[in-house]
């Protein structure tokens, strides 16, 4: 049974701080300038808010944020798993709130000093105290410390069984390159690159090298989500969540699932599309847009896969076909997505979808953008959500 | 600091680029045969034509030439480097700028770049004046020893004619050093300890295993009730939710699945060339490991490869698996 | 050991490797090449002083490295070879005990000069990269 989520929640406030490698804030004053900036985006004061949710990785207590933006008495407050996984889990918490009753006008934010802070790329180091520290234990001896190292390894496998190359790779990594550089906040507004440049990088984890990995960054997105009867009231046009699933599917690990019968695929994120799908009531032939989750170049095919843009085992032909730029099939990642506009743990796509949605995005395709798909980081339990017009 | 300080501290240290350095500097030594052995021996440097005159002089150099590589050296004050002068109206403008730094909290110091270009041999009796500018200073970095900014220097080396025989462009970073990076420090045995693989945490569930591997043995953990193999060790069988169990060796006879060669970032205490695989192995189960004993390049997913374990360095045993 | 021959431009290609160099990195060689370098710098030769900056011991001056990083490309290069330009990036610190091994790899060649880039990496088996770098020398046309 699906749940009953379709068009029970509408975002109506977005807001991202500036990208940068040193933002010279605490991670509390950049959490707290991107809710405050959202409100003002959707009109809304302070004291409407009655629920929060972020990331379980987020540094920034609800509570500590509340008080520094004068946010009143809070009736919802949740954390949601898994790092990048988390980020449409924020969604889901807040149209769960909101279609329960349990709050009316819920602030969903991430904020991080990524890069001037703790760098991700720096590896899990010996002293992990996390409870799944038993869980990195079977990998850090061996040297597969970093995500890099992860990603790569589901990477040589899904090139191998379905002959992807490099070439589908460089395509994506040099789509988001071009929308990054007519993007003014994106880290490399104005900086594009060309297939020799690419190759000239440095190898990180073979076969991912420099430009098929994201961005550390610093600064923080928020988006604000409320019933649709008030989302009409509001200063933006509303934006409806018409479908949102969480995806942990069977034998799980965070990041390392080498365990299953074959590992050239992502089976959460075909989980989170089936039910965020059946919850719509949409096809993959009604997606016009979508912000995909680009921590690495190569999870782009793999989620490509499980919305059903095209067959298991066929994103590179799909890709290859152009489709992702934005005259394509499908438009992606119109900000620059985390490879090259910023890492903000993929909120800053949920604030680009929904600018995709209103018609406002900076690289706003030609045609008219009814719904638009984002997606959550993958490798760990992970989500998406279709979003459409009011 | 606040916005209004970093202000001032950065139009402090702007005032600094375009200066000289010092006035310029004539090394306290002409080029000689002596400097130049002194310098070939501790390099181990035994190219003839810095120190065997008959075959310098045959050779296209035509006499002993210095090792282009000390070219800065010719300049540099010596002993009296060892403790500079406190009185700051004595500083060079690059000891005031390092100071105006150090008193802002950027106590750190790293050179991180050095260019040396050399436009001709020096020969003996050859002088050597340094004129060293300070070129540029950059926007704050975030670097991974910390916050700073790099301070570029440039050394124009003159002769006794006024010719220009070298340049050198040198790069530092100033930087407020981040506590979690600091080096243990003072330590009072001579050698730091070699750094080695970083080990599993071992609890409850997975400690048993690990001693096996101490003992050379590779388990694979059995349901008692149901027999179904399962790794990496939990504590219940998904099968039969028994929590009885015990295990098997392996044979650690398999085929890679997939595998990663690690580039970047390099790690310490893990010697690269680096491969890292999943193994599926004959039993049924998979594990991760590394690939030794070939060339990266020759690792291929449906290899045939055979384990053992081994000691790694000087804490560790883990299996390790060699083409078959 | 002093190598009298000199290698030919004509003979090298790019893609050429050197031979490997392994130098034990001691006392005795750092102390001894600040001063053979005039760098009485006190972290280059008075461990207390280097660990007053936060490093167990004396560590080695980037005069020396230069200098190692010179001797490697012409013990290969030979007497007639001319070191145009060293160009070296500093990593982690060379400490008492640790080995370097120093390789390196032909890179690139201009006809017109007979002009040689060599692209050259000094390793330490403790904590990773101490230098890399480039080093350009200019070859003889024949040998």
């Amino acid at each position: 049974m699906a749940a009953n989520f379709k068009d029970k929640a509408a975002i109506v406030g977005i807001a991202n701080t500036d990208f940068s490698k040193n933002s010279g804030r605490s991670e509390t004053q950049l959490a707290a300038e991107c809710v405050a900036a959202a409100l003002r985006d959707a009109g809304l004061k302070p004291s409407d808010v009655d629920g929060m949710t972020t990331f379980t990785m987020d540094t920034n207590d609800e509570i500590e944020v509340a008080r520094a933006v004068g946010i009143g008495d809070l009736s919802f407050y949740s954390r949601v798993p898994h790092g990048g996984g988390a980020g449409t889990g924020l969604i889901h918490q807040a149209v769960m709130a909101i279609a329960s009753g349990a709050a009316e006008v819920v602030v969903c934010y991430r904020a991080l000093n990524g890069r001037s802070g703790h760098r991700f790329s720096s590896g899990v180091s010996g002293a992990i105290t996390t409870a799944d520290a038993l869980h990195w234990g079977w990998y850090t001896p061996y040297g597969l410390l970093t995500p890099a190292s992860w990603v790569a390894m589901y990477t040589q496998r899904y090139m191998h069984i379905t002959g992807a190359t490099k070439d589908s790779l460089f395509e994506v990594a040099w789509t988001t390159r071009n929308h990054a550089a007519t993007n003014p906040a994106a880290f490399f507004y104005g900086k594009t690159f060309d297939r020799a440049e690419y190759d000239a990088q440095k190898k990180i984890v073979d076969p991912l090298s420099l430009y098929d990995c994201c961005q550390e960054s610093d600064g923080g997105s928020c988006v604000i989500l409320t019933t649709p009867e008030r989302a009409r009231d509001l200063k933006q046009p509303g934006v409806l969540v018409k479908g949102v699933g969480q995806a942990a599917a069977a034998n799980m690990e965070s990041m390392t699932s080498f365990y299953r019968p074959e590992i050239a695929a992502i089976p959460s994120m075909d989980l989170a599309a089936q039910q965020a799908y059946a919850q719509s009531g949409l096809t993959p032939d009604d997606i016009d847009a979508a912000i995909i989750y680009d921590a690495f170049s190569s999870i782009v095919h793999w989620q490509l896969e499980s919305w059903g843009f095209c067959k298991k085992g066929e994103a590179h032909d799909f890709i290859m076909d152009g489709s992702l730029r934005l005259d394509g099939r499908l438009p992606f990642n119109t900000h620059g997505g985390q490879l090259s506009e910023a890492y903000i743990h993929g909120v800053n796509g949920i604030v680009e979808a929904t600018k995709l949605v209103r018609g406002t995005s900076v690289n706003q395709p030609k045609k008219t953008v009814n719904h638009a798909l984002v997606t959550s980081g993958v490798g760990v339990p992970t989500g998406g959500a279709i979003l459409g017009k009011m | 600091m606040t916005p209004e300080e970093k202000k001032v501290f950065m139009d402090k240290i702007h005032a600094f680029v375009g200066m000289e350095m010092a006035p310029p500097t004539k090394g306290p030594d002409d080029v000689n045969k002596a400097m130049i052995r002194h310098w070939c021996e501790v390099m181990g440097d035994a190219n003839p034509v810095y120190t065997d005159e008959a075959f310098a002089k045959a050779s296209s150099k035509g006499s002993i030439i210095a090792p282009p590589a000390m070219l800065q050296a010719w300049s540099l004050e010596g002993y009296p480097m060892h403790s500079p002068s406190k009185d700051e109206a004595l500083l060079d403008n690059q000891r005031k700028l390092h100071k105006v730094f150090d008193d802002h909290g950027y106590t750190g110091v790293l050179g991180t770049n050095c260019t040396q270009e050399y436009f001709r041999d020096l020969k003996p009796g050859d002088q050597v004046i340094a004129h060293t500018v300070i070129d540029s200073i950059s926007e704050e970095k975030a670097t991974q020893r910390g916050i700073g900014h790099f301070i570029e220097t440039v050394t124009r080396f003159t002769d006794q004619n006024g010719e220009k025989v070298g340049e050198m462009r040198f790069r530092v970073l100033k930087f407020i050093p981040n506590e979690s990076n600091k080096v243990e420090s003072a330590k009072d045995e001579g050698k730091p300890e070699v750094p080695t693989r970083i080990a599993s945490p071992r609890g409850h569930d997975n400690a048993w295993w690990w001693q096996q591997v101490d003992k050379g043995v590779v388990p694979i953990q059995r349901c008692k009730n149901c027999q179904t193999l399962r790794h990496p060790p939990r504590s219940m069988c998904g099968e039969c939710q028994s929590i009885e169990w015990d295990f098997i060796e392996s044979k650690l006879e398999g085929e890679v699945f997939s595998f990663v060669e690690l580039h970047y970032p390099k790690f310490p205490g893990y010697q690269y060339p680096l491969i890292c695989a999943v193994i599926s192995l004959g039993e049924g189960t998979r594990i991760v490991s590394n690939i030794v004993g070939c060339k990266p390049e020759d690792v291929k997913i449906g290899m045939k490869v055979k384990g053992k374990v081994e000691q790694v360095d000087e804490k560790t045993m883990l299996p390790q698996f060699y083409p078959a | 050991m002093s190598n009298t021959k000199t290698v030919a431009y004509k003979a090298v290609q790019v893609g050429d490797k050197l031979p490997p160099l392994e130098i034990p990195i001691t006392s005795s060689l750092i102390v001894g090449g600040a001063i053979a370098s005039r760098d009485f710098t006190p972290v280059h030769h008075d461990r207390a002083a280097a660990q007053a900056g936060g490093l167990p011991d004396v560590f080695m001056n980037i005069l020396t490295s230069n200098g190692l990083m010179g001797r490697y490309v012409t013990d290969w290069a030979g007497p007639d070879a001319t070191v145009k330009k060293i160009d070296i990036k500093l990593g982690a610190p060379n400490l008492p005990g640790f080995v370097m091994t120093i390789t390196g790899e032909v890179k690139a060649k201009d006809d017109a000069t007979g002009i040689v880039d060599v692209a050259v990496v000094g390793e330490n088996n403790v904590w990773g990269m101490h230098m890399m770098g480039t080093v350009r020398v200019a070859l003889p046309k024949e040998a």
